[in-house]
């Protein structure tokens, strides 16, 4: 079957109960996306697939003949030193990630929310957000940092709001 | 004054210090370093040590090439899965490995009797349930689940006991080799005479306070990958102390501490459960042994929620006493832990003792062993459960009395630390309730509704907190400045998402002058980094800190020798900032790359250690928290809608990463109040709630607009950075301010958590029966 991923198409043959998870892990060695609970509760492994957030660890990769998935890797684009988007560097300005375990789903979900309501209320993105977890509590810098993504705070590329921030 | 310990020792001599871990008081001996830095008072013209600069890590985590212990893969490496016992007491009287072996993929089975003594795997004594009986290797997670589940097991059922009632009993089953109780009488705290202090109280209340078992569940489960190289481990593991990895598996497997490597790079939280190896890391290593491969073994969600510690559970029965005017008289609490099949003595007593001056205290704490996975230090342990007692209490005087409870604080304050009388380092803990009140509108008597839809009922609470942080030694750090003057951090230490990478360059860029960009820390590794502790007990930054902080100055001394030559002046009259070295008074100057360009590949090494702590000293981090909340009418949900935290910490590196610490110890006291409790059904001795949808932790539509920050100043006299310890702190007195929130909005106390929606309905219904 044919896949694309983060641009790049792939030819695999994954078997009948591999979960999309698990390719991108493990075949394609797309470590980003990670496994916390393995069952949909977490939003750890949240990926997009044509335009959809999904959780990977509940999708059978074989029912993505076709598709087009965006994982935390595909997000930025050039390599190491990686021109990143508005809500990574909102991210990082924000202090929206502490241990990060969380991190690839959270920005994979937020991507995804601001795409379809480019303007959230505070509230649509605690709804929009509520089913991503986080353990260290990162929740109000993740918070700030999608708002403030939404309110163009983000939109130039700034000298020190870049990859290397620090 | 507190004293510090330098008196008579010299530098490399050696003395006795004390440093508080958890609650619990270690006394070391620690060589004097060859220096002390002049300590960093709040007259120190810093500009990278206090500086919001972004994690420095941060990149990675946000583009996914941070790598998890899971994300590590070797060539050829194997996958290994551990079978758990299914009953809570019994025996194997049978196991047939077989038919795993012959499943697809496998390449090893192990089971009873199969691994080291020391690894304590495989027993057929059985415990727990959830207690490691065999484990598979095989090609994939999968295969190696796959056939660990194909092995059958007969077992002899024996009773058991997993409350504390049940194990206490007389007719009790034997929990464990040990016994069913930690001692035979009660651990007793005491200072003065409570039946005293009882008698001359004009109030005595007396409560009951019930506090649940609490998961860590955090995000990263448990795992290792382990590789061996003729006699030589490696180990990848997500752990909060890589060099105590190091020890366990060396003892467990009787391999010399210098043929284990362990490495930790990126970790997906700990909270306290990762402090050592474990069933998994030893799992690995067997296999990898046995097959010649690298195997890696991580922990599913259900290991994870059902055998990965916990903070236990408590019943406090506490009297307190008082005059009419707030001053405590006396606290008594008596107070019940069953700790699970294994733990430590770190209970709710101790706070009792060191968060007010109040002249008679006691309290009696008895542990019992119960047929469950063992207890782990969880953030705050002890104190947090404690911190549910006495600050309902408190909050309960306050009632009684008509005082305004922050009121009742101040009048109970402390000046020296009651529990050992000893003076504090510093103690803003005042300012702590009056920036708090002040942020929080604590004097305003607003109580309308913030939503309109059904009955909702306002109420506002408060809660204290005290936590030893002080750190200590051993702890060692070493600086390189590179050819290119490109300056590398090394330390042994664990960054467990705390920001400890960034904290600890920022440290090393502020003492040796140079630009943060050109410093990176690197830390766990044990074989090519120098020895520092555990990350646990709050202690990182004031352990680890100084000892960085002595490389770089050393690192700078030697530095400003070579460059003095090349700048025709003497060592004592250069100055460094952003990487540049600066003749004073002159416009000399030449960049730490100039200077090093000429050095070419002579290298400089900076050198430093943690010294002792300064003595009979209380080093410790203080908070006050404000809570308020909307409780539905209706429904019996709660929902905190204000939150205010203001603590005490010493000097603060980085208040933007700070900041994130208290916020998150907050939600997680959070969850503790409201949602958070691991159900052990009593009748089967099993783990009702073992996935991440029925144990509740909060989502980002539980909280409220958090306002937290910091108090105080430096603190000179516990370390010459003057910065103490914050991960655990915040997470103290949530629960009980959020509580103390809920009964003043239902006018009922609420004396146990989580305050679910079921246990608001039937207080308010107790009180609509009148």
């Amino acid at each position: 079957m044919r896949l694309t991923v983060n641009g790049r198409v792939h030819d695999l043959d994954p078997a009948p109960s591999l979960t999309l998870l698990d390719l991108l892990r493990d075949k394609l060695s797309l470590t980003g996306t990670k496994l916390v609970c393995d069952r949909g509760e977490c939003g750890a492994c949240t990926v997009q697939l044509d335009g959809e957030i999904v959780y990977s660890c509940l999708t059978l990769a074989e029912a993505c003949e076709g598709a087009n998935v965006v994982t935390v890797e595909g997000l930025a684009t050039g390599g190491s030193s990686p021109e990143l988007t508005p809500l990574q560097r909102a991210f990082i300005a924000k202090d929206a990630a502490q241990c990060g375990f969380c991190t690839p789903g959270q920005l994979i979900a937020a991507h995804t929310l601001l795409a379809k309501n480019p303007r959230p209320s505070s509230d649509e993105v605690r709804a929009g957000m509520s089913g991503n977890l986080c353990r260290c509590g990162t929740y109000p810098k993740i918070l700030e940092a999608i708002l403030a993504v939404a309110d163009g705070e983000f939109e130039q590329k700034t000298e020190d709001g870049g990859a290397h921030a620090a | 004054m507190p004293r510090k310990a330098k008196s008579t020792a010299k530098p490399g001599g050696f003395v006795s210090t004390t440093v508080e871990i958890e609650g619990r008081t270690e006394t070391r001996i620690v060589e004097m370093p060859a220096f002390e830095p002049a300590a960093w008072t709040d007259a120190a013209e810093l500009g990278i040590v206090g500086a919001r600069v972004p994690r420095m890590d941060a990149p990675e985590r946000v583009t996914g090439r941070a790598r998890y212990t899971a994300d590590i893969t070797r060539p050829g490496m194997l996958h290994a899965v551990i079978l758990r016992a299914t009953i809570p007491r019994g025996t194997i009287r049978a196991i047939d490995l077989a038919p795993a072996r012959v499943m697809p993929g496998v390449f090893d089975v192990l089971g009873p009797g199969d691994a080291p003594a020391g690894t304590r795997l495989f027993g057929r004594e059985i415990f727990y349930a959830g207690q490691p009986v065999a484990a598979v290797c095989a090609e994939s997670v999968r295969a190696a689940h796959d056939a660990a589940h194909a092995i059958v097991i007969a077992y002899d059922a024996l009773p058991f006991a997993v409350t504390f009632g049940d194990a206490v009993a007389k007719d009790a089953p034997k929990v464990s080799a040990k016994g069913n109780v930690t001692r035979e009488t009660p651990l007793v705290m005491s200072r003065g005479d409570v039946k005293a202090g009882l008698a001359a109280a004009d109030i005595v209340l007396e409560r009951v306070y019930t506090t649940p078992v609490q998961l860590h569940t955090a995000l990263e489960p448990h795992g290792a990958a382990a590789e061996w190289e003729g006699d030589r481990l490696t180990v990848w593991e997500s752990t909060q102390g890589i060099f105590r990895v190091r020890e366990n598996v060396s003892k467990a497997l009787d391999v010399p501490l210098s043929n284990v490597r362990v490495i930790k790079d990126y970790m997906g939280g700990g909270f306290g459960a990762k402090n050592g190896a474990g069933s998994h890391t030893f799992v690995a290593a067997l296999f990898a042994k046995r097959q010649s491969r690298a195997v890696r073994c991580i922990n599913d969600r259900e290991a994870e929620q059902t055998d990965a510690g916990n903070r236990p559970s408590s019943v406090q029965r506490v009297t307190i006493g008082a005059k009419k005017d707030g001053t405590l008289t006396a606290i008594y609490a008596s107070i019940d832990v069953p700790l699970g099949i294994s733990g430590y003595e770190g209970g709710p007593g101790q706070i009792y003792h060191e968060m007010y001056a109040c002249p008679n205290v006691r309290t009696e704490e008895s542990f019992a062993y119960i047929n469950a996975s063992g207890m782990a230090a969880f953030r705050g342990p002890g104190y947090v459960e404690g911190a549910f007692g006495l600050e309902g209490a408190m909050n309960a005087l306050a009632k009684e009395l008509k005082i305004d409870p922050v009121a009742l604080r101040k009048k109970n304050f402390t000046k020296r630390e009651p529990r050992q009388d000893r003076p504090y380092s510093g103690n803003a803990l005042l300012e702590c309730y009056k920036e708090g009140a002040e942020a929080f509108g604590w004097a305003a008597q607003d109580r309308s509704p913030k939503t309109e839809v059904r009955k909702k009922l306002v109420g506002r609470g408060v809660a204290a907190q005290v936590w030893p942080t002080g750190g200590g030694p051993p702890a060692y750090a070493l600086l390189r400045i590179n050819s290119d003057a490109t300056i590398d951090v090394l330390a042994g230490t664990q960054d467990l998402g705390t920001g400890a990478r960034t904290v600890l360059s920022q440290i090393a860029a502020e003492s040796i002058g140079a630009k943060l960009s050109d410093v990176r820390a690197i830390i766990g590794d044990t074989e090519s980094l120098p020895y520092t502790g555990n990350s646990w007990g709050s202690m990182t930054t004031a352990s680890v800190g100084p000892a960085v902080r002595m490389a770089a100055e050393d690192a700078r001394s030697q530095l400003f020798e070579a460059a003095a030559a090349m700048l025709d002046a003497k060592p004592n009259d250069l100055e460094s900032r952003d990487s540049r070295i600066v003749v004073r008074d002159t416009d000399r100057s030449m960049t730490f790359a100039e200077v090093t360009k000429k050095l070419g590949n002579v290298m400089i090494i900076g050198k430093g250690s943690r010294g002792p702590n300064p003595s009979d000293t209380a080093i410790m981090t203080f908070g006050a928290q404000f809570a308020e909340v909307e409780v539905d009418g209706d429904t019996g949900v709660v929902r905190v809608t204000r939150f205010v935290a203001a603590h005490d910490a010493g000097r603060i590196i980085n208040p933007t990463l700070a900041e994130s610490q208290l916020e998150g110890g907050i939600i997680q006291g959070l969850g503790y109040a409201l949602f958070e409790e691991r159900v052990l059904d009593h009748k089967l001795g099993l783990v009702m709630n073992a996935t991440m949808h029925d144990y509740k932790i909060p989502t980002m539509s539980d909280i409220p607009a958090i306002d937290a920050f910091f108090v105080g100043g430096s603190d000179p006299v516990a370390n010459h950075t003057g910065a103490r310890g914050i991960a655990e702190p915040p997470i103290i007195p949530t629960a009980p301010a959020i509580a103390a929130a809920v009964s003043d909005a239902i006018g009922v106390e609420m004396t146990e958590i989580p305050l679910t929606p079921w246990r608001v309905l039937a207080a308010l219904a107790s009180v609509k029966r009148g």
